[in-house]
């Protein structure tokens, strides 16, 4: 179990820290309107939101590493799997990415967030396997 | 309980055996399968590439020849040209079945955030084409008019808008091309009427205007009749034609040929190492953890184990273990080269098209087979020590 | 039922790089239904004739009969088999496996004879533990019990298969007074009831006084003890 909570807080990080230097806004590039001003594109929005899962992903792994309960672990591992599918949501269908595929939120961000995601994702689902009920005295 | 669920029990009671070799076994698989998916779909790029071009010898500016090899894959185009004429010289050479040329250009860079940029644009001759022609008829069932283009894989019109803006110029896209994995994939087929188009109304229309060198063409395309061999036929071209290299279709491509097979070489040599240093790791641990238990398998024998459901059972373990191991690092493998080709793609310039899902399911069977070999070639050793020793001596232990 | 006829056990190296002679041309011989308890200090042979008794370990010199057959002529599948079948172990050390838990240690043996019925086994397993007041430690993992606990649970493995004869090497050395008691008592009741030949293996004096014959070792040799009651061992 504590290696899933250390994966967590690996999987935290890199969608936390990740989209914040492979937004298209990271590297000065922006919308031009005919009015001069410039908007940031759906990257840059993304990339604003991954800190709202990279936070809470990264406390679950710290509590999984330290819980012992069955409920607590069950719990942690459900949460962290929830966030990793938030993960994969977020460039994919919540806010999106930008089209052209040789930007970088396409070539790095987006690849980044779906594959963290699904090892955060996978790895909570195996949690909530390992702290099912087991009662004590089952036969095989 | 038997074998199997014996086996099962007893993993759980090593976390730090079973971490060292899940992760040997992970990262054993996850090479095996990262080299053989990036070699083979480096090399089924290269094919799909050359049969995209569709011509038997292609004929570019000799002193451009590797540049506009690598234009193609990578799809930039380059400043390479050469007199139009050269077009009928190489008509008239014995063996030539058809004839047609291209022009390649670019668009804008950066020049708009959400359409594609860097667009190769690739100009044919519909009067003497026989590559782009033939996808048309068989997809379109009709030709390219004035202001229609086909793209790549990889091109698309905005969202929300009707057109492709090239040079300020909209273009209808008409269909997208399979994909090669190649830099083709980002190339946009149209008319040489189009293109005159563009380049007339880009003076207005564009932030620079797109200049088409007269009485220059960038490559010629050729068609060699059956009964003649092509390599002959690309000598005689280039013999004809001054200043320019013939490329025979089988023979494209050579330096990311010989790149690949160095790249190959490099990764054999590193999969040798690094599965050899995880066999000797997982020896290592296995013996380990085994060493730990010598008293508690010697009980398993006094108790009415006889020696072969020991080696069994310790062979069960070692093998859930490589296998978890296996799976695990060719999910994590395929996953990171599906989710992580373009970047890949664009980081080292080599072409990459994900192989077939048959191919893949091969090919993942083919690692896990690895690394499932591996793991129990290094806990054989281990294992039948311990399980034949005397288990009065284990249980003195 | 077992016979050691001229039995030498040399372990060709120690710790100390010597070869040891645990066991010096022994002869003896058990009869079913003996009680035999053999004492002795520390390094004297004691668990080495046990683990010879039992086709455990093979003699440098000389034959161990099991019922009339020399173990080493047996394959070592049959051998184990008749461990599995007919002997039962107690150990001196924690011997469960603390991957299983007390009903799976208990039932284990069964599942080396492929001819057990799984369903069976851990019936009688159940049955045993809760004989022995372990009902509700069914499920519960070694590191989960006391000491008293865990050699009553190896005692129920040992008479799973309601064995013939039942092996005890020092199987109270780790426990109190009251348990060592409880422990022996238990062990006389099984003798009295079921007539299992047991051989206990012990270096103090207080369990001789449960068995109905005990013979002394010394430097790996046998010395006759008190032999009181029927002669169901012999120094031959």
């Amino acid at each position: 179990m504590k290696w899933i909570g250390i994966l967590f807080a690996l999987m935290a990080l890199v969608i936390g820290l990740v989209p914040q230097f492979t937004n298209c806004s990271a590297q000065g590039r922006a919308i031009q309107l005919p009015d001069g001003r410039s908007m940031p594109m759906k990257c840059h929005w993304t990339a604003n939101a991954t800190p709202v899962i990279a936070a809470p992903l990264l406390v679950a792994g710290i509590l999984l590493f330290f819980s012992r309960g069955q409920e607590a672990r069950r719990g942690l591992s459900l949460l962290g799997s929830i966030l990793g599918f938030a993960a994969i949501l977020l460039p994919t269908w919540l806010i999106g990415v930008c089209a052209n595929d040789e930007m970088v939120c396409r070539l790095a961000m987006e690849p980044t967030l779906i594959f963290s995601g699904t090892v955060s994702a996978a790895a909570g689902l195996f949690g909530l396997f390992l702290a099912r009920k087991n009662p004590a005295g089952n036969v095989d | 309980m038997d074998v199997y669920r014996f086996a099962l029990r007893n993993i759980s009671g090593n976390p730090f055996r079973c971490l060292v070799v899940v992760l040997c076994a992970g990262i054993t698989a996850g090479m095996l399968l990262a080299s053989t998916l990036i070699l083979l779909g480096a090399g089924q790029s290269l094919s799909k590439a050359i049969h995209r071009l569709g011509a038997d010898i292609i004929v570019v500016p000799e002193s451009a020849a590797a540049q506009v090899e690598s234009a193609l894959l990578l799809g930039h185009a380059t400043n390479a040209w050469m007199p139009a004429a050269a077009v009928g010289q190489a008509a008239v050479v014995p063996g030539v079945q058809a004839v047609s040329y291209q022009i390649h250009l670019a668009t804008l860079k950066n020049a708009s955030c959400c359409t594609v940029s860097n667009m190769f644009l690739m100009v044919y001759d519909p009067e003497t084409d026989f590559v782009v022609t033939s996808w048309l008829e068989k997809n379109l069932g009709t030709g390219l008019g004035l202001g229609e283009a086909v793209g790549g894989s990889n091109v698309f019109t905005p969202a929300g808008e009707k057109n492709i803006k090239v040079y300020g110029y909209p273009i209808t896209l008409r269909g997208n091309m399979e994909p090669t994995g190649t830099g083709l994939d980002s190339s946009l087929f149209l008319t040489l009427e189009t293109a005159l188009e563009i380049a007339r109304e880009s003076v207005i229309r564009a932030e620079a205007p797109l200049v088409i060198p007269e009485g220059s063409i960038s490559t010629i395309m050729i068609k060699v009749r059956p009964e003649y061999d092509i390599g002959s036929v690309a000598r005689q071209v280039a013999a004809r034609i001054p200043a320019v290299k013939a490329l025979a279709a089988p023979e494209m491509f050579q330096s990311q040929r010989a790149e690949l097979e160095g790249l190959r070489n490099g990764v054999i040599l590193l999969l040798v190492i690094t599965t050899g240093f995880s066999l000797v790791l997982v020896g290592l641990v296995f013996s380990m953890a085994l060493n730990e238990r010598r008293r508690e398998l010697g009980v398993v024998r006094a108790i009415g184990a006889p020696r072969s459901f020991v080696f069994r059972t310790l062979l069960v373990e070692a093998g859930f273990l490589g296998f978890q191991g296996g799976a695990a690092g060719s999910a994590i493998t395929i996953l990171a080269l599906i989710l992580f080709r373009r970047l890949i793609i664009a980081t080292y310039g080599i072409p990459f098209l994900t192989p077939s899902l048959p191919m893949m399911m091969i090919l993942i069977a083919g690692s896990l087979t690895g690394s499932l070999s591996g793991v129990l070639l290094a806990a054989l050793i281990p294992a039948y020590r311990i399980s034949h020793e005397d288990p009065t001596i284990a249980m003195r232990e | 039922m077992i016979v050691l006829e001229n039995v030498t056990k040399i372990f060709p190296r120690t710790r100390t790089g010597k070869a040891v002679a645990a066991l010096k041309e022994a002869n003896l011989e058990i009869q079913p239904g003996a009680f035999l308890v053999i004492t002795g200090r520390s390094g004297s042979g004691k668990t080495t004739l046990l683990n010879l008794a039992a086709g455990l370990t093979r003699p440098t010199a000389g034959k161990v009969l099991f019922h009339g057959e020399d173990w080493w002529t047996l394959p070592d599948r049959i051998r184990s088999l008749e461990r599995a079948r007919k002997i039962g172990f107690i150990f001196q050390f924690p011997s469960l496996l603390p991957s299983l838990t007390s009903l799976e240690n208990v039932a284990l043996p069964a599942f080396f004879d492929l001819s057990e019925d799984a369903r069976e086994a851990y019936t009688r397993a159940r049955e045993l533990l809760c004989s022995l007041d372990l009902g509700d430690k069914l499920g519960a993992y070694p590191r989960q019990l006391s000491a008293g606990q865990q050699q009553r649970v190896v005692i129920a493995r040992a008479l799973l298969g309601r064995p013939e004869l039942l092996l005890a090497d020092e199987p109270t050395s780790d426990l109190d007074d009251q348990t060592e008691c409880e422990i022996m008592e238990l062990l006389k009741r099984i003798h009295e009831n079921t007539r299992t030949t047991i051989v206990l293996v012990t270096h103090s004096t207080q369990p001789v006084r449960y068995g109905t014959q005990s013979i002394h070792m010394a430097a790996g040799q046998v010395i006759p003890g008190p032999m009181a009651g029927d002669d169901a061992v012999k120094l031959l």
